[in-house]
This record gives structure tokens, C-alpha cells and sequence, in this order.
């Protein structure tokens, strides 16, 4: 089933406080008084629910506003927000689908668009999309399509960016940052061996992500593929990358949250990750943040900008108005509402074309301030954005496999065992369960 | 006459309250557990159809399970550890002596601290240049500089054990404080009649004091070699099942909330639960009074 979201996956916006819990319990008191209130009132106009994933109360004003639009010009239906809690979301529309009473959208990540088409439960909405599927990125749309099928309306995405230390950019004699993932290794070791001070700290926690980006197949006609040479020599630079110390010890235990501490502390020259930790760095690091200066994540041999976690809008099986339905969908990730949102959140980015040249992403392009200029670099890397992960559904037992790949790999870069042994171990393993 | 009859039922009544939550909360769910784990269960329509004991097959050729429950078993070994620590740390503090609340209360704050903040705490200590590290460098037990850092956490050699530290210094208090009121329910006139005979503290120790608070050590084995079979808590926290440190636990929370597999997790939690039933009667045997 669909890999945990990470923290990061999770832009920092959307965490949850005590005072959003206060929130909560009202919320859900009004949605209580409004659900006696529906049920009260003769049926006027449709009911159109959809529910979002941890964006209340935050953005409640972005949401009051574009329902109020809907609604004004759609008489015949009511569209109605419910926001709940990811973990959540999944068991309650199973539940909702089982009962014959779904919402009429739902907001998704990738991996539960793969899952729910593939079980069949959430509907094909190519149809309703007409002339407005142009509007959205292809990259965006090669995310939600399933055998050839678009599912979801593509909403909300985030994309890694390079935030680097000048000073020690400046010690190690680097000029520019790195064009390519390969000069991103070279540039880590002349950092290493001039400064002392590691260079960045890969998510290697999720290494499918890594093989995704670098363009290297984990399947192939139902058997895994990942020991060929290409692999092998991928993982043998994260391994060398790790000995000469480019790499901190603890790697992979490097979450989010460490990243950012460590980059705050000076202990490493990079940080690769979404743009909203440099929000952090801005409160909590004033002199690193004065120093930062920002690049695109190089695009790999995938073509594939890094780092990006694509949300979306599906509309579950047996709904009553597919059609309306899909209506909302649209209007609710049209450009406008996209940077609308993306104006809200302040670090995430719309999957229209015309949102992300829209002047809020691109003026920051000549800023002094890190996070404007974050801004301007991850909107421009958004046309190579693909949320990197094997779609569910593939893998017979996803949480052993994932734990085998990632402790070979862990193996291998750490140096106990030899890159295409570990390899060869992991690649084992998998197609005796593949072929079961 | 009032026959038996009457106060057994008067009997019953007063134990409804905890039965009713019991069998709420704790036979209910291992039945329904049980029943999970001889079925594939559907997530949409929640339907269990028998599978001719599919999971357990799975389990038995699964290497990644027998792994996880090796992991398990292996923390057992902090039971004796922990278990005559906390016995002889009561009986130190168990001493009419000043200070003595203090040292309790000290021995208690691991307890009451909550396991992710504890964590948080000892991931610096285990950090290759954490606080550990810089102990041994600095007594020369590692060498210097980079060479002698070591990634307590993340290197399989060390790692298990370095979270049974963690759980020895998070329970030590716990099962104290158990002891020390199995040691208080010991009369002093024993004690005193054991000094006159001649006895010295260590004798008095295995002679008296061990065999009086033998119930308590049943409890307290009992509690902790649970406690050590479901490690999950200690191991999610500091190293996410990295570095061999993954556990049955782990292995059954994985299968039920990534793969959303809940008739093998239940098969993976029953097989736990056999482990944990069998030692449970070991530990009868052995400490339990033979009448």
C-alpha cells in the first residue's frame, strides 16, 4: 500500500498544532451542526463534499472563498469542504465506497491514485477534462495516469532545490553549483577535502526514489532489475560518497527535520530538499541564511526533477454526479485556484502551465532574500517534476521488499558489504516474492 | 442458609466492572485477532474469507519475520540484567538513610519521560560524535578524531544492544519501585534475627531477601519479558528497524499499516503472542510457588 508520506512529503505548513486542534474540535462541531443542517433542509441543491488531507484550518480562508465561487455559480449544486487527517482519509472512503455513499472528490497523493485505479474504485476523469488537460504539466499528468487513463485533477507539488553555504562554497574553491548529479558528487569531495565539512545529506531512506531519479528501472517484465552495471555504479558513488565523508555518518537516519539542523549548523555545505526548510533556516539560522544561495536540484539521467510529491484531486466510485463532480475538480486546480493556493501556502507550487509563470513565482528569480529566489528556481523545475515511487499494487509485499532493498543498500553505502553483492542479495529476494 | 451459591454470584458482581473492561479491551481483541489471523481480510467490504492457514505459511518461509523474532527473543536479554538491578538498586534504596527519596525519585524520571522525547535525548548520546563517543575518546578506549567515531546506532554490531540500553535506563525505576514495596512488606525482626545468627549482607541478601520477594520477581520477570518481546517503541524511535534492529513488533505494525495486510499481521501478532504465552508458563514454573 502507499509508502508513508515524510515529513517532508507533508509540507511543513500543514503540521498540526494545539491550537489547530482547538480548531478541530470546533470544526468538527460545525460540520456536525452542518450535516444536521443538510439533513434538516429539503433537498435544494446537490451536495458536493470533498475532503482534503490536513489543510484546515490554515488555509480555511482559500477554501471559504473558492467554495463561495462555486457555489455562486453553480446553483443546482452545493459544494461542501471537509478537511480530515491523511491517515485517515483511506479507511474512511473505503468505508464511504463500501456504504454506497463516497464524497464527490477526494484529495490524494500519487501512490493511492495507482492503488485506487488499480482496484478499481476511483474513476477515469479524462473524459470530463475536455480542452482543460492542456492546461495542466505533463509531468503532472503522467503522474495520475494510470494504463493510459488520466484519474486524478493534479492540485498541489513541491520540488527539491539546492540552498548552499557561499562561505564554504567559497573555502572549498567551488564557483557555481552543481549542473548534474555527477558534479554534484565531484563538487562534495573537493568540499570534504578542503573544508572538513560535509558536503549534503541524500534522502537515502527512500533509495526506489534515487534509482527513479537517476533513470535506472527497478522492474522490468515482473522481475527486479536493480544489480545491472548502471545500478551498481549508482550505488557505488553514494558508497564512495560516504567513505571520504561527503556524506555524513548517520545518512540515513537523516530525516527532514535533521537535514535542516544540520544545515543550520553549518555541518553541511548543501541542503537538497524542498524549499520551505529554508523558511526554517530563516528563523532559526539568521547568519546562515544571509549566506545561502539557492540552485535548482540538478535533473537526473530520469529527466526527472527531485523531490517532488504530487497531490490530487480523484473522484471515488459510485459517486452520484460524476460529472459535477469532476466540475469542482477542475475548477478547484484551474490556475487561478492553484496560485491562489500556492500564494496560501508560500512554499508549494501549482501543476498548471501558466501557474507557475504566474509573476508570484517568477519575480523572486532576481531577489536577494533565499526563500524568493527558492521560489522562482522550484517553479521552473516543476516541468520536470515526477512523484518517484513504484506504483502500489507492484510490489506483492511492499513493506519486506522496501526493507530489504533499503538494508542492502544501507549495506553497501555503509561499506560492510560490496556494492553488486548487496545488490544481487536484494534483487534475490524480491523475485522470490515476485514470482509468487 | 446464605448457600455458596448466592456469594459466588455476589462474588461475580463485584468483579463485572473489570471483567466487562477486560473482555472489552483484551479478550475480545486477541479473539478477533485470532480469528483475523486464519483469514484474508478485505479493507472495503470487511469481509475474513478462510485461507487454509495462507499467513502462517508465508511466516514460515518468510526470512525477514524469523529475523525480526530473533531480534525479539535476543532482547530478552535484558530481562536478568535489568531484573537483578533493579533488586539490588531497591535494596539500596530501601535504606533509612538521608537522601534517600531523592535517589528514588532520580531512579523514577525515565519512567514518567516519554519514550519519543527520551529518544530524542539519547540519539544525541549515540550520535558517532555524540556524548558516548567523546566518553571513550576521552579515556582512550577509542582513538581520536574520525577513525574512532562510531555510529552506535547505525552500525548492526552495536545497535540492538545499544536500545536495550535504553530500555534498561528507561525501566530500571519502574520495576525499583515495584521491588521496594515487595521489600517493605518484609518484617525488620527477620533481618535482625538473620544479623544475630551471623549471617553477612550477602547471604542475607539470597537468604532472606530474595526468597521473601519472590512473587514480586515472578511479576516483574513476567512484566519485562512481555515488555521485551513487544520491543517496538525503543526501536521505532531511535533507529526505525535500521541496523538489525527490526523486531517481531515492528514486523506486524509494517505488514498491518504499510502493506494493509491485517490477516498476516494477525498471524505475525498470534505467533508473538504463542512466544510470549510460552515463556509466560516457563516463568511459572520457575518462580512460581510450587503449591
Amino acid at each position: 500500500m502507499g509508502v508513508l508520506l515524510s515529513e517532508e512529503e507533508i509540507p511543513s505548513v500543514l503540521s498540526i498544532t494545539q491550537e489547530e486542534d482547538k480548531m478541530k474540535l470546533k470544526k468538527m462541531l460545525v460540520v456536525g451542526a452542518a450535516v444536521f443542517a443538510v439533513a434538516a433542509q429539503a433537498q435544494a441543491a446537490e451536495t458536493l463534499e470533498f475532503w482534503t488531507m490536513n489543510l484546515a484550518p490554515k488555509f480555511e480562508p482559500f477554501f471559504k472563498e473558492r467554495v463561495a465561487k462555486f457555489n455562486a455559480a453553480n446553483k443546482d449544486v452545493e459544494a461542501k469542504w471537509v478537511d480530515m487527517n491523511w491517515d485517515q482519509i483511506q479507511p474512511k472512503l473505503v468505508a464511504a465506497i463500501a456504504a454506497g455513499s463516497p464524497p464527490a472528490l477526494v484529495n490524494f497523493n500519487v501512490p493511492w491514485v495507482h492503488e485506487f485505479a488499480a482496484q478499481g474504485n476511483i474513476l477515469p476523469v479524462e473524459q470530463y477534462m475536455g480542452a482543460a488537460k492542456n492546461d495542466y504539466l505533463p509531468a503532472a499528468l503522467k503522474d495520475v495516469t494510470v494504463k493510459g487513463q488520466v484519474y486524478a485533477f493534479p492540485f498541489y507539488n513541491s520540488v527539491s532545490i539546492i540552498a548552499y553555504n557561499k562561505d564554504i562554497f567559497e573555502k572549498a574553491g567551488v564557483k557555481a553549483a552543481p549542473k548534474s548529479f555527477d558534479e554534484l558528487m565531484t563538487i562534495g569531495k573537493q568540499i570534504k577535502d578542503k573544508t572538513g565539512v560535509a558536503a549534503f545529506a541524500p534522502k537515502l531512506s527512500n533509495f526506489t526514489g534515487m534509482f527513479y531519479y537517476a533513470g535506472l528501472p527497478m522492474i522490468e517484465g515482473g522481475k527486479a532489475v536493480f544489480n545491472g552495471p548502471k545500478h551498481v555504479a549508482f550505488v557505488q558513488k553514494f558508497a564512495d560518497a560516504y567513505k571520504s565523508g561527503v556524506i555524513p555518518k548517520d545518512a540515513f537516519k537523516i530525516e527532514f527535520e535533521q537535514e535542516i539542523a544540520l544545515y543550520n549548523s553549518g555541518k553541511i555545505a548543501m541542503m537538497t530538499t524542498a524549499p520551505q526548510a529554508l523558511k526554517r533556516t530563516e528563523t532559526d539560522a539568521k547568519a546562515i541564511y544571509g549566506k545561502t544561495g539557492v540552485a535548482a536540484f540538478p535533473v537526473g539521467e530520469g529527466k526527472m526533477a527531485f523531490g517532488a510529491w504530487l497531490m490530487d484531486f480523484v473522484v471515488p466510485k459510485g459517486t452520484k454526479n460524476p460529472a459535477a463532480a469532476a466540475k469542482l475538480g477542475l475548477f478547484l486546480t484551474n490556475d487561478e485556484s492553484q496560485v491562489a493556493f500556492s500564494k496560501a501556502t508560500e512554499t508549494t507550487f501549482p501543476s498548471t502551465k501558466k501557474g507557475n509563470l504566474d509573476p508570484y513565482f517568477q519575480t523572486g528569480a532576481n531577489s536577494a532574500d533565499p526563500v524568493d529566489q527558492a521560489r522562482a528556481v522550484a517553479a521552473k523545475s516543476m516541468d520536470n517534476a515526477r512523484t518517484l515511487t513504484i506504483p502500489p499494487g507492484v510490489l506483492p509485499d511492499e513493506a519486506a521488499m522496501t526493507k530489504k532493498l533499503q538494508d542492502e543498500v544501507q549495506n553497501a553505502i555503509e561499506g560492510r558489504k560490496p556494492v553488486k553483492a548487496a545488490l544481487d542479495a536484494a534483487v534475490a529476494a524480491w523475485n522470490e516474492k515476485l514470482a509468487k | 442458609m446464605k448457600n455458596s451459591n448466592s456469594y459466588t454470584a455476589i462474588a461475580y458482581l463485584f468483579l463485572a466492572p473489570a471483567l466487562i473492561l477486560m473482555g472489552i479491551f483484551t479478550f475480545w481483541p486477541v479473539a478477533f485477532n485470532t480469528y483475523l489471523a486464519f483469514g484474508n481480510y478485505d479493507l472495503g467490504s470487511g469481509h475474513v474469507t478462510w485461507n487454509n492457514f495462507e499467513h502462517f505459511k508465508y511466516l514460515y518461509k518468510e526470512e525477514l519475520f524469523h529475523h525480526a523474532l530473533k531480534n525479539s527473543l535476543l532482547y530478552l536479554l535484558i530481562v536478568p540484567v535489568i531484573q537483578i538491578s533493579a533488586l539490588v538498586v531497591a535494596k539500596l534504596v530501601n535504606n533509612k538513610l538521608p537522601g534517600m527519596t531523592m535517589f528514588r525519585a532520580i531512579y523514577y524520571i525515565p519512567v514518567i519521560a516519554a519514550v519519543s522525547i527520551a529518544a530524542v535525548v539519547w540519539q544525541n548520546v549515540y550520535k558517532y560524535d555524540g556524548i558516548l563517543t567523546w566518553f571513550f575518546q576521552m579515556i582512550h578506549v577509542l582513538p581520536e578524531g574520525v577513525d574512532g567515531q562510531i555510529d552506535w546506532i547505525g552500525n548492526p554490531d552495536t545497535a540492538l544492544y545499544m536500545v536495550m540500553v535504553f530500555t534498561f535506563w528507561k525501566g530500571i525505576g519502574y520495576y525499583m519501585v515495584l521491588y521496594l514495596a515487595g521489600l517493605q512488606a518484609i518484617s525488620p525482626e527477620i533481618e535482625e534475627a538473620a544479623i544475630l545468627d551471623g549471617a553477612n549482607a550477602w547471604q542475607r541478601f539470597w537468604k532472606i531477601t530474595v526468597p521473601l520477594v519472590k512473587p514480586t520477581i515472578l511479576l516483574c520477570t513476567l512484566l519485562s519479558t512481555i515488555a521485551a518481546i513487544k520491543s517496538f517503541q525503543e526501536v521505532m524511535v531511535l533507529t526505525k528497524g535500521q541496523a538489525d534492529t527490526y523486531t517481531a513488533l515492528y514486523y506486524v505494525i509494517d505488514q498491518a499499516f504499510r502493506n494493509y495486510n491485517f490477516g498476516r499481521a494477525a498471524a505475525a501478532g498470534l505467533v508473538v503472542t504463542f512466544f510470549c504465552m510460552i515463556l509466560a508458563i516457563i516463568q511459572f514454573r520457575f518462580f512460581g510457588d510450587k503449591n
